[in-house]
């Protein structure tokens, strides 16, 4: 859930975590169990960064859109494990950079997904490296406007993410040492997420929508479409999308779900 | 025990520069490290991705992963052939092609109405089950233990004996339970040789697990195809010519299964050409995978049959029937038993449901219905094996050295050999799984083993009863054959029964023993199995989303022995082929032909959320030639037509011709839009 | 390190890797086979146990994290000859063919129904998404919660 420094990592839920762990791909001398420090629960508008999926899928003041989001992410027992805060810092699901292809994400300097099998890719900001983020809550919490509040400071929650490049690999920016605590939302008037998988539960999104509308609009953030969660200021920004030749598919899915998303707000 | 872990080839074609074992051989807990030259498992070159190179044992499973990686090899990285059309051009092919010609095909395309012509293609296949392929090898005296998950304990002790130079009978073999098999646990496969190898040198037992990635790679596939097919016909519907060109993505190994059999079997036409090519490629071999062939080739059928229904304004349904064989179509032998036209009859009312479906489309989700049909083998044949021993509490045993892969073979046997003695199930025990403790029995694959095995209990129990009424006449002083046995009881014409103790307790510490064979096939008949599924699906057509919403389903395999059991195979068999329609697909880098789909996250099982309303039937008519019991197999047929079946759907929804499997979103909303601009241009829909 | 946590109502002590997972620790230190590995990484549900009273799969929980915590397997939820109610409800639908996601299923299935004893479909489609069978196609599964529910 997040790097203490000193080859240390804080490790919650592990949902994510242990796997990558095993896999090699995250390398820790020490794991710190954060479950009993990191706040849990939900306190109107704020939720502790260690409250569960599970938690948050069964709480009816949580908005529509990240309930959703969280019972249409995973399965039950790894809801049941999962911590909000785990769940915004996971990492990609790209067969390449799971099975340590030397790709670019991990300091190499090719995208093999580009040249290669990428169905579950990106359409947004994908010449770099065209991995996809899975998460959905981040989606939902894009549409709800949240910030995240850390150990150091606190801020957007699309400021926790960042795209790659040659001098910083990193798809989230998170110092060393700090934790995340809380997200805080906006409460909307009212919100969906819409989620197609390619199979009716528990698989990664191919995309996901969310829609949250507010007295100033509607937002929009989708999973799935970048590498990080990406958030859109209308469905005209589609058109800006660069997707690839597998990828095509997921411009005709977010149109599909956009447009439901928004109808189903009112918007 | 100790256990092993195996250093793969992480590329499809390399040959190994340089090794370097003395890390590993040092590394704490070790205790055998084999090399290349150390057992025939193990190859300096490797033509596919996880080509076994060394194996190293320890005395747990954290410490043999950590020597091999510890192990150093230097690679030299050679270009892999991927594409299956290039090989088949280049000559790089598993055994010769496989032409099949009947009648006239030319003269078929001449005299035909319509021509309908398309291009299929299947994806490769994961067998996935739960339980990895894995074994402990442990070395007594001159003599090799093996405890393994097989759906063929006689063919591993085959396998293992010969690659050791043992006599078979030194090795035995033992699985009582195991975790799924689905033909990828066919026979004893590399993995046990290095375990029996390590074994050997260490003089410990030795566990050898795949784990999931292995598995994933090197656990056998159902290969991919490119189905190129032709089917004509008169305007009444009468096919006059099929043909097809089927390419097989094999891998680097196995064997060219009958893509082209339904097309040579299922519909009567005269006129048949195929051809079938084994591509050799540098990808992991396929094994057997659940009706192998029949499923990728009926699904390029059944779609194409209805492409032509289309095209003459045939109902599918008439057009099948109007096209139903009455005699082998391959040699004109009469069947040993065939129900198909029974299974129209009863799949007729669930096909009508398609107008009341239909009209329950609204302006996304639009809803329709497809029919496909199926045949295939699963008659088994000899030999097998099996003893009835009924001890003087009356109580049966049954012995036979078969494996229960999970299809309820135990209780099956049960039941054939408590009819056969007139006894309660639960007075029958069943005693399979280890090769020195019983018979030769059947493999447990080509839903071969409850018609191969079942008439084999049967007549062991048959033996049995004969044995014991001998007695009970003898003592009871009636004349012969005028006793049987019911109820428990020993029954006479006249109404006198006597529990069966009385006679089975005479023999205090003796035993009846019978002993029974599988006889032959019957000679001059062909023996298949049969059956129709219809879907009912709903495709919203903006998302591409699919929900079946239900699947009917009839086959005809002879006389049904556990109904629960049967069932629960139909219903097996469909959600397997849900996941081969939908969401299943190894996918490999299209460059270096390395498997990226190795975990379950990425290589998608269906879930129960993917579970439609399952309606079965049963003919359960008993196939009288066939043999005494007249049941034929039912681990494969329900699997073929499903695919077919829901395409069949889908086109008749929303005028989409899917032809690649997956049906994922990409295929489906690109189907979707070539039907709108089919539409729009106004072209017929077919 | 060395672990103490209850397991099935005992308590009970493992000298373990603190790295290595709660399912090894069952599997192969505390003689509890029943819990399956076999995806090792969460997607499959087959190592399906109950951690301090919540649906966990213990491949992903490290040993060390279980330390002081309360474990129910499959184990402790019948006895030989005394099935669990959810075991017998399984038998008698015949959920179950190669039997290797079942002890996984009977927990998830004995978890949803002590929060919703009276299941809708939708509710079991969603309760048991997390427990991959590949033999029995499902529909068996569902009569055995059905009946278990009675």
């Amino acid at each position: 859930m997040g790097a203490l420094g000193n080859g240390t990592r804080g490790l919650a839920g592990g949902t994510d975590l242990v796997p990558l762990l095993r896999d090699g791909l995250v390398a820790a001398d020490r794991l710190v169990d954060l479950r009993r420090v990191i706040p849990s629960g939900i306190d109107g508008t704020a939720i502790g960064a260690g409250t569960t999926l599970a938690e948050l899928e069964a709480d009816p003041q949580i908005p529509d859109a990240l309930r959703e989001a969280c019972r249409l992410a995973a399965s039950p027992q790894l809801r049941n494990m999962g911590t909000i805060g785990g769940n915004l810092l996971q990492a990609t699901r790209c067969w390449y950079w799971r099975l340590n292809y030397p790709c670019r994400l991990h300091g190499g300097d090719v995208c093999h997904a580009r040249e290669g099998q990428h169905r579950e890719h990106a359409i947004f900001a994908n010449d770099y490296c065209a991995s996809a983020h899975p998460s959905d809550v981040a989606a939902a919490l894009l549409a709800l406007d949240a910030t995240v509040e850390t150990t150091r400071a606190a801020g957007p929650l699309a400021g926790l993410y960042r795209l790659p490049d040659d001098h910083d690999r990193n798809l989230v920016d998170l110092g060393a040492d700090e934790l995340i605590t809380r997200i805080h939302y906006e409460r909307p008037e009212q919100s969906v997420y819409l989620k197609a998988m390619d199979r009716k539960r528990w698989a990664f999104a191919l995309v996901g929508v969310a829609a949250a509308r507010y007295d100033d609009g509607v937002r929009l953030g989708l999973a799935g479409v970048a590498p990080i969660p990406w958030r859109l200021a209308s469905l005209d920004d589609l058109e800006q999308a660069t997707p690839l030749p597998g990828t095509a598919y997921k411009l005709e899915l977010a149109r599909a779900l956009g447009r439901r998303a928004i109808a189903a707000v009112g918007g | 025990m100790l256990h092993a872990a195996v250093v793969r080839s992480p590329h499809a074609h390399a040959r190994v520069r340089a090794l370097d074992l003395s890390r590993a051989r040092e590394a704490p807990g070790v205790r055998a490290v084999l090399a290349p030259g150390d057992c025939d498992a193990l190859d300096e070159t490797a033509e596919f991705e996880g080509r076994a190179v060394v194996a190293v044992a320890a005395e747990t499973f954290g410490q043999a992963r950590a020597a091999a990686e510890l192990v150093e090899v230097e690679w030299e990285e050679l270009e892999p052939l991927l594409d299956p059309e290039e090989a088949v051009r280049r000559g790089s092919l598993v055994g010769e092609p496989r032409r099949y010609e009947r009648g006239g095909y030319e003269r078929g395309l001449a005299e035909a109405d319509a021509v309908v012509e398309a291009e299929y293609r299947t994806q490769t296949l994961n067998h996935n089950p739960l339980e990895t392929h894995q074994c402990v090898c442990e070395w007594r005296g001159d003599g090799l233990d093996v405890y393994i998950s097989t759906q063929y304990i006689w063919g591993v002790r085959d396998d293992v004996a010969a690659a050791f130079g043992l006599p078979p009978d030194k090795v035995r073999v033992i699985c009582e339970y195991m975790g799924g098999g689905f033909g990828a646990k066919n026979g004893a496969g590399g993995y046990v040789t290095l375990a029996a190898e390590l074994a050997r040198r260490s003089g410990r037992p030795v566990r050898l697990a795949l784990t999931r990635r292995e598995e994933n790679v090197g656990g056998g596939n159902r290969n991919a195809t490119i189905q190129r097919v032709t089917a004509a016909a008169k305007a009444d519907g009468t096919l006059t010519a099929l043909g097809g060109e089927f390419i097989c993505s094999l891998g680097w190994g196995g064997w060219l299964a009958s893509t082209a059999g339904p097309m040579q079997l299922l519909h009567a036409c005269e006129n048949v050409r195929t051809v079938e090519y084994g591509a050799k490629l540098n990808l992991p071999a396929m094994a057997a995978f659940r009706a192998p062939g029949f499923v990728e080739g009926t699904w390029a059928l059944e779609c194409l049959l209805d492409k032509l229904a289309a095209e003459l304004g045939l109902d599918p349904l008439e057009l099948r029937r109007r096209n139903y064989a009455n005699v082998d179509t391959m040699d004109g032998r009469p069947y040993s038993a065939k129900e198909l036209l029974e299974c129209y009859r009863r799949a007729e009312p669930h096909w009508e449901r398609r107008h009341e479906v239909r009209a329950r489309s609204d302006a996304t989700w639009k809803r329709g219905v497809g029919l496909a049909s199926q045949i295939w083998y699963g008659g088994g044949g000899p030999p097998s094996y099996a003893w009835v021993r009924v001890g003087s509490d009356g109580r049966a045993n049954v012995v036979t050295a078969m494996q229960d892969i999970g299809t309820g073979t135990r209780t099956a046997m049960a039941q054939i050999a408590a009819e056969e003695l007139g006894i309660r199930l639960e007075r029958v025990q069943v005693q399979v799984g280890d090769s020195s403790r019983g018979p030769f029995a059947s493999i447990s694959g080509g839903s071969s083993t409850l018609p191969s095995m079942g008439p084999a209990v049967r007549a062991a129990a048959a033996d049995a009863a004969r044995q014991i009424l001998e007695i009970a006449e003898q003592r009871f002083e009636r004349e012969d054959g005028t006793l049987s046995l019911r109820g428990g009881e020993i029954v006479s014409p006249d109404g006198t029964t006597w529990p069966l103790e009385e006679i089975t307790g005479l023999l205090e510490d003796g035993q009846i023993l019978g002993k029974g064979a599988r006889g032959p096939n019957p000679a001059g008949m062909r023996v298949l199995t049969f059956g129709v599924q219809v879907a009912e699906v709903a495709v919203d057509v903006e998302t591409g989303e699919v929900v079946v919403e239900r699947i009917y389903a009839v086959h005809d395999v002879g006389r049904v022995i556990n109904p629960l059991g049967a069932r629960s195979q139909i219903e097996g068999g469909i959600i397997q082929a849900m996941g081969h329609t939908f969401s299943e697909a190894r996918l490999d880098d299209p460059h270096r032909g390395t498997v990226l789909t190795k975990t379950l996250d990425a290589y998608k099982l269906p879930t129960i959320a993917d579970v439609p309303e399952i309606v079965c039937e049963l003919i359960d008519k008993p196939d009288a030639q066939l043999t005494n019991l007249g049941s034929k197999g039912l681990g494969e047929p329900p699997i073929i037509p499903t695919a077919a079946a829901i395409a069949n759907a889908i086109r008749d929804a929303t005028g989409a011709d899917v032809t690649s499997l997956p049906i994922t979103r990409e295929e489906i909303l690109a189907a979707l839009r070539e039907a709108r601009e089919r539409e729009r241009v106004g072209a017929p829909s077919a | 390190m060395k672990i103490e946590l209850t397991v099935n109502g005992e308590q009970r002590e493992a000298d373990v890797w603190e790295g290595e997972s709660l399912l090894f620790a069952l599997r192969e230190k505390l003689g509890l086979p029943g819990s399956k590995n076999a995806c090792e990484q969460g997607e499959c549900g087959s190592c399906s146990v109950l951690l301090d009273g919540t649906l966990v799969c213990a491949c992903l929980v490290l040993a060390a994290q279980a330390d002081g915590h309360d474990v129910v397997t499959v184990e402790g939820l019948g006895a030989t000859g005394e099935p669990h109610p959810v075991q017998e409800a399984f038998v008698e639908a015949g959920a179950v063919q190669c039997g290797f996601c079942t002890p996984g299923l009977v927990v998830a299935t004995v978890d949803l129904l002590a929060h919703s004893p009276q299941p809708s479909e939708d509710e079991i489609r969603e309760a048991l998404s997390g427990n991959l069978c590949r033999c029995t196609g499902y529909a068996k599964i569902f009569d055995a919660v059905r009946l278990a529910a009675q």
